[in-house]
């Protein structure tokens, strides 16, 4: 408990190159090495980094497809190829699209959805559980039971209802997704809030005389984010999940490079033993949901503030 | 100095025999940095029917060595390192009922004849029995110590069930060794389906006398506590008290079953001071009419000095200074518990002067080979940073850790420049 | 020798709490309707001058923590209000403060609170701690405000290199000397101080106090010293408010008050926890009975006389008592059916059967039932399965003014306490 023999021994020296940055950013590293340290995570951050490697530098893996790279390319030569095929390396659809190209692609889109649905739902959710936790009453009362509606439905079934409505399109998916997905951030955030606003430090800050927004800004709400970040990797993995099973049931647009439509592709030839066209992306639709799942539990544990002490 | 197998004296030549008695107890953690020497050697006697205080800052070891007692301690990252802690109940002695005579050397009470045993050393099943029944605790904070979804009734019930189902049953009128489902009900053992057998005749009458047995126990034991109407409270559940009362039902739990020794682990921190007072009557009051010997762990000197005969006050692991509680209050010995009595705001200091004790409590990771009190010391010497003191006897039951009061084995010696007031 | 206060009755008032109250409401039902009030504050008044300590002592439940919320501007009075001394405008009320005043009143008021890590953001350094008050009044920055932060530090005995930890690497003692730094940062004239030493070991409460008597005297400030334990107000307070139930049970000089209090709860405190350098033959401890009335429906006339030992007639005994009476013996309390109250002084019980109600009687009549409830009783009338009885009406017991500038809640003649209360 005491830093006594620690803090006599750096006053010795006197640590001069002792600044907020640095030790802030040791604090950082410091988390780091608690996420490294655990084999599980370091798997998932690993299957991630190749994914995003491949989403970067997918136009030098494969030719991008003229005009729209996002649409899958159709060698009406080379259909139903099976892997190994020359140009072809994992083998082609019954239409002649390229799996590897679709794969590499749908990193990509893959990428775009789970950032974009992520994000803003994240946003969204933070603030209105920020309000209805900070302001109480009956604001609360309002946004929660709004809240309640959303999370009566399940998210599956309320997406492809609002996809279904809009018609089949990527962008559609995306939309539909966030505008379900955002309520669970908010009643996280708004306990969070709940609890965090009780804590006397808010207090100090409120005799201190600091404005109400700032003290948000700088002691609630970086106190209450932890959960919310650590949801936001898992529903990185998620979010690809159910975007793929709404591509797969037809709610995107046909022919385009993301691994659900895909799978959706190559069902067709699964029954005449042609499995590559659907197996290929559903694996990597695994890796990506588990490599997410893996680091959100690994970052859950090392933002533990039990751990997070020493 | 005390030899197990005879009666110890103090050097006055009165007898007294030890209901415990601790030798050497080493009880370390493991922590990221090190392992940290939570209690590093601590020897004392508890003796028959007394109440020792064991008073100390935090950090000092002083609930480590209270719940070694009774192997409450987690076991990793605990390490019980050393030492033992050796158990002897002690009762009115057979020979003469407490008057006195030549077995028990006229104290009037002697061992009960059961075998001393190591509580650090005797198995799981050997230690259950010994809790809540030989030996029991209570604990800081009741609010947290008492199940919440338990009514009082229950709670209490345990401790007759655990360990006082042949009285309970010969009390409801049912032989000792009665078996089937009121045996398992009385042993608090169920067997699937014992649910049902007991709520049909014939055995739904036996189980009603043991409860009926059990319920007046129960009352008894609260009423022993002085709360008002103890049946009723027997209905109700430990958020509809106050702290006052839910600390009265831990006694009443903890001494259900008379229990020889009593640790009692800072019951009062957490109660308003009037309540405190009441609280801490009654647990006298219990321990001098059923001869109960008290551990009792506090921090609050002016506490420890009103109830404790002894006291030891532990300092980073280790006793510094133990002997009669009004013999080290009144004349301390120890530089440490100089500086700890002086701190305590009382009426003649001025303001701006109390007497704090400079630094802070060290690291307990592997300690050096000096005296743990070094470096916040008012009179240390270059002897006190090379060796470690240990507890030398200074006058009549009075021992100090310290080398003020006796030799080192080399250096310059340490001396009070002036005696203080 | 005691202490020798600072009583300079000349001394300007900077703070002025007049008859303060706060409720809560207790909201029950479907329709959430309020229907009573946990009467935390009940109407609390004294002053605090420039330079000197107020103690506010009290027990759980007393209030003196909700005060010192209202007081610091935490939270808002149901009623009553919290003056301020604006200098040449004189005393204004903190409510209705504007702008510049409002901040001038912020400014100097701070506050400490008693869990020191709680009352600092985990994530902040000590740097961003210790100097957000400069930076939310603009009154320094960049290495300006480093160096000021470095000043305070030492000033409370901590370093330059505690500006870049966290609150986790130190101790209690020093997470109290960090708020501490905090509070001082804007050079308020008074600071209010919630059990700043609750929860610390007694060597390191001797150093934080030492520390704020230091810091007291350089720097003039007056202190509201919240507490419950005795032996530290005794030693920090110039004057003491002891609080019970919502209300103040006695106020005066604290040196003075602890020579010979005047109300049988302050005695009661002082009774309970003797001095530590007191030979244990000569004491005489001695704790309160009964519990804490529920604050939503406080007893009448004296707060304090279900639990009194010199309690006398006109102290305000009620119905309710005699239903607590009731409660704690059994046989009886079960037997009753229902309670018909005219006033809170007059109701008729009735009973399961005759013979309860006659147990009733006999239980009032009884050594149970406290002397001076006894002769409070006017009317205690047996009707078959039915009992009634009545009390003379009590007013709520005032705040008394006595001798020397002191205020008590009690009836009795201040000798009389110290007699009676054995």
């Amino acid at each position: 408990m005491s830093n006594q023999p620690q803090a006599q021994a750096e006053s010795a020296g006197l640590n001069k190159t002792e600044s907020a940055f640095r030790v802030r950013f040791g604090r950082i590293i410091g988390l780091f090495s608690r996420l490294v340290s655990n084999p599980t995570t370091v798997l998932g951050l690993v299957i991630i980094g190749l994914m995003l490697g491949m989403a970067i530098f997918a136009p030098w893996i494969t030719e991008p497809n003229v005009p729209d790279p996002y649409q899958m390319p159709r060698d009406w030569g080379a259909v139903r190829m099976p892997p190994g095929t020359p140009g072809h390396w994992l083998g082609t659809t019954n239409e002649g699209g390229d799996v590897l190209y679709g794969i590499v692609w749908g990193s990509r889109t893959s990428l775009q959805l789970s950032l974009i649905v992520v994000g803003s739902t994240m946003v969204i959710g933070t603030i209105v559980g920020s309000i209805a936790g900070l302001l109480g009453g009956w604001v609360d009362e309002l946004l929660m039971r709004i809240v309640d509606v959303f999370l009566s439905i399940p998210e599956l079934i309320f997406a492809l209802a609002i996809a279904a409505v809009l018609g089949p399109s990527f962008a559609n998916i995306i939309f539909a997704l966030s505008v379900v997905l955002w309520v669970k951030y908010a009643r996280i955030m708004r306990a969070q809030v709940m609890q965090v606003k009780t804590n006397d430090y808010v207090d100090a800050a409120r005799v201190i005389g600091d404005s109400k927004l700032n003290i948000y800004l700088r002691d609630i709400l970086p106190n209450a984010v932890t959960p919310v970040t650590v949801q936001a990797t898992l529903d990185m993995g998620n979010v690809v999940l159910i975007g793929a099973t709404l591509s797969f049931i037809g709610l995107s647009e046909a022919g385009i490079a993301e691994w659900g439509v895909l799978v959706s592709e190559g069902q067709a030839g699964i029954a005449s033993g042609r499995w590559w066209a659907s197996t290929f992306p559903g694996v990597l639709i695994f890796l990506w949901a588990m490599a997410f799942n893996l680091v959100g539990d690994g970052l859950r544990d090392a933002l533990d503030p039990r751990t997070e002490g020493r | 100095m005390f030899d197990d197998k005879q009666t110890p004296q103090s050097q006055d030549g009165t007898k007294f025999s030890s209901v415990a008695s601790v030798r050497d107890l080493k009880v370390h953690f493991k922590a990221k940095r090190g392992v940290v020497h939570a209690v590093d050697g601590v020897s004392f006697e508890i003796r028959d029917g007394e109440t020792l205080g064991l008073v100390g800052e935090t950090g000092c070891g002083k609930s480590v060595t209270g719940r070694s007692f009774l192997r409450l301690l987690p076991v990793p990252p605990g390490i019980l390192a050393g030492g033992s802690i050796r158990f002897k109940p002690q009762a009115a002695c057979v020979g003469c009922n407490g008057a006195g005579c030549d077995f028990c050397a006229g104290a009037g009470r002697a061992a009960t004849g059961e075998q001393q045993v190591d509580l650090l050393k005797i198995s799981d099943e050997q230690m259950r029995r010994i809790r809540g029944d030989r030996i029991a605790m209570i604990f800081q904070d009741p609010g947290k110590a008492l199940n919440p979804t338990m009514t009082i009734g229950a709670q209490v019930s345990e401790a007759f069930l655990q360990h006082r189902s042949k009285d309970l049953l010969k009390k409801a009128g049912l032989r000792a060794d009665i078996g089937g489902c009121v045996g398992r009900f009385a042993h608090q053992e169920p067997r699937f389906g014992d649910g049902i057998l007991l709520r049909v005749p014939p055995d739904r009458e036996n189980r009603k006398r043991v409860q009926k047995a059990l319920n007046a126990m129960v009352s008894s034991a609260l009423a022993d506590t002085q709360v008002p109407n103890p049946v009723k409270l027997m209905d109700r559940f430990p958020h509809e008290l106050s702290g006052g009362m839910r600390q009265r039902v831990m006694i009443a739990q903890a001494l259900a079953c008379n229990p020889d020794l009593l640790i009692a682990d800072e019951p009062t921190t957490a109660l308003d001071v009037t309540v405190e007072a009441r609280i801490l009557d009654l647990i006298r009051d219990l321990q001098q009419r059923r001869k109960t010997s008290v551990l009792y762990i506090s921090h609050d000197l002016s506490l420890v000095r009103r109830i404790c005969d002894r006291v030891a006050v532990m300092y980073a692991g280790r006793i510094v200074e133990i002997g009669p509680s009004e013999e080290v209050f009144r004349n301390p010995r120890h530089p440490y518990t100089r500086g700890l009595i002086a701190a305590v705001p009382a009426a003649g200091i001025p303001r701006g002067q109390l007497a704090a004790i400079r630094g802070s409590v060290p690291e307990l990771i592997d300690p050096p080979a000096a005296c743990r009190f070094s470096g916040r010391c008012l009179y240390e010497t270059s002897a006190c940073r090379k060796h470690d003191p240990v507890l030398y006897n200074v006058s009549e039951g009075h021992s100090v850790a310290c080398f003020i009061d006796h030799a080192a084995p080399s250096g310059d010696q340490p001396k009070y420049e002036k005696e203080t007031s | 020798m005691s202490a020798v206060p600072k009583q300079h009755p000349s001394q300007e008032v900077l703070l002025s709490i007049r008859d303060v109250k706060k409720h809560y409401p207790i909201r029950d039902g479907a329709l959430q309707r309020v229907v009573g009030s946990v009467r935390a504050v009940d109407g609390v008044s004294f002053d605090i001058r420039r330079g000197e300590t107020v103690g506010l002592v009290g027990e759980s439940g007393c209030g003196k923590t909700t005060l010192g919320r209202v007081i610091s501007g935490l939270s808002d009075p149901t009623s009553g209000g919290v003056l301020y001394n604006l200098g040449q405008i004189g005393l204004q009320s903190v409510d209705g403060l504007q702008d510049n005043a409002a901040r001038l009143f912020r400014r100097n008021c701070q506050m400490v609170f008693q869990d020191s890590f709680a009352s600092l953001n985990p994530r902040h350094l000590v740097i961003d701690i210790v100097g957000r008050p400069l930076k939310v009044y603009k009154e320094a920055s960049g290495s300006a405000l480093t160096e000021k932060v470095v000043e305070l530090l030492e000033q409370v005995g901590l370093g330059r290199q505690h500006l870049y930890r966290y609150p986790h690497q130190f101790s209690g003692g020093q997470r109290q000397r960090i708020s501490i730094a905090r509070a001082l940062a804007l050079d308020p004239e008074i600071i209010v101080l919630d059990e700043p030493t609750s929860a610390l070991d007694v060597s390191v409460q001797a150093q934080i106090l030492n520390l704020l008597n230091d810091l007291q005297k350089e720097r003039n400030l007056a202190y509201l010293f919240i507490t419950h334990d005795l032996s530290v107000v005794r030693h920090m307070a110039d004057r003491l408010v002891v609080m019970y139930l919502g209300k103040v049970s006695e106020a005066g000089v604290a040196s003075e008050v602890f020579q010979a209090p005047h109300h049988p709860y302050t005695k009661a405190l002082m009774d309970s926890k003797p001095d530590l350098h007191e030979d244990r033959s000569e004491t005489h401890t001695r704790g309160l009975g009964g519990i804490v009335p529920d604050p939503a429906r406080p007893p009448q006339g004296c707060r304090f006389h279900t639990r009194c030992q010199s309690a006398t007639p006109s102290c305000g005994w009620e119905v309710d008592d005699v239903i607590g009476l009731l409660e704690e013996n059994q046989g009886i309390f079960e037997f009753m059916n229902g309670v018909e109250r005219k006033s809170a002084f007059e109701a008729e019980l009735s009973f399961d059967s005759e013979e309860s109600a006659g147990l009733l009687a006999v239980a009032l009549r009884s050594e149970q039932a406290p002397e001076a409830m006894k002769k409070a009783l006017n009317r205690l009338q047996l009707n078959g399965d039915r009992v009634n009885l009545s009390f003379n009406q009590v007013d709520e017991v005032p705040l008394i003014q006595r001798a020397g500038g002191r205020e008590s809640s009690c009836l009795l003649d201040p000798d009389e306490i110290s007699i009676q209360g054995m």
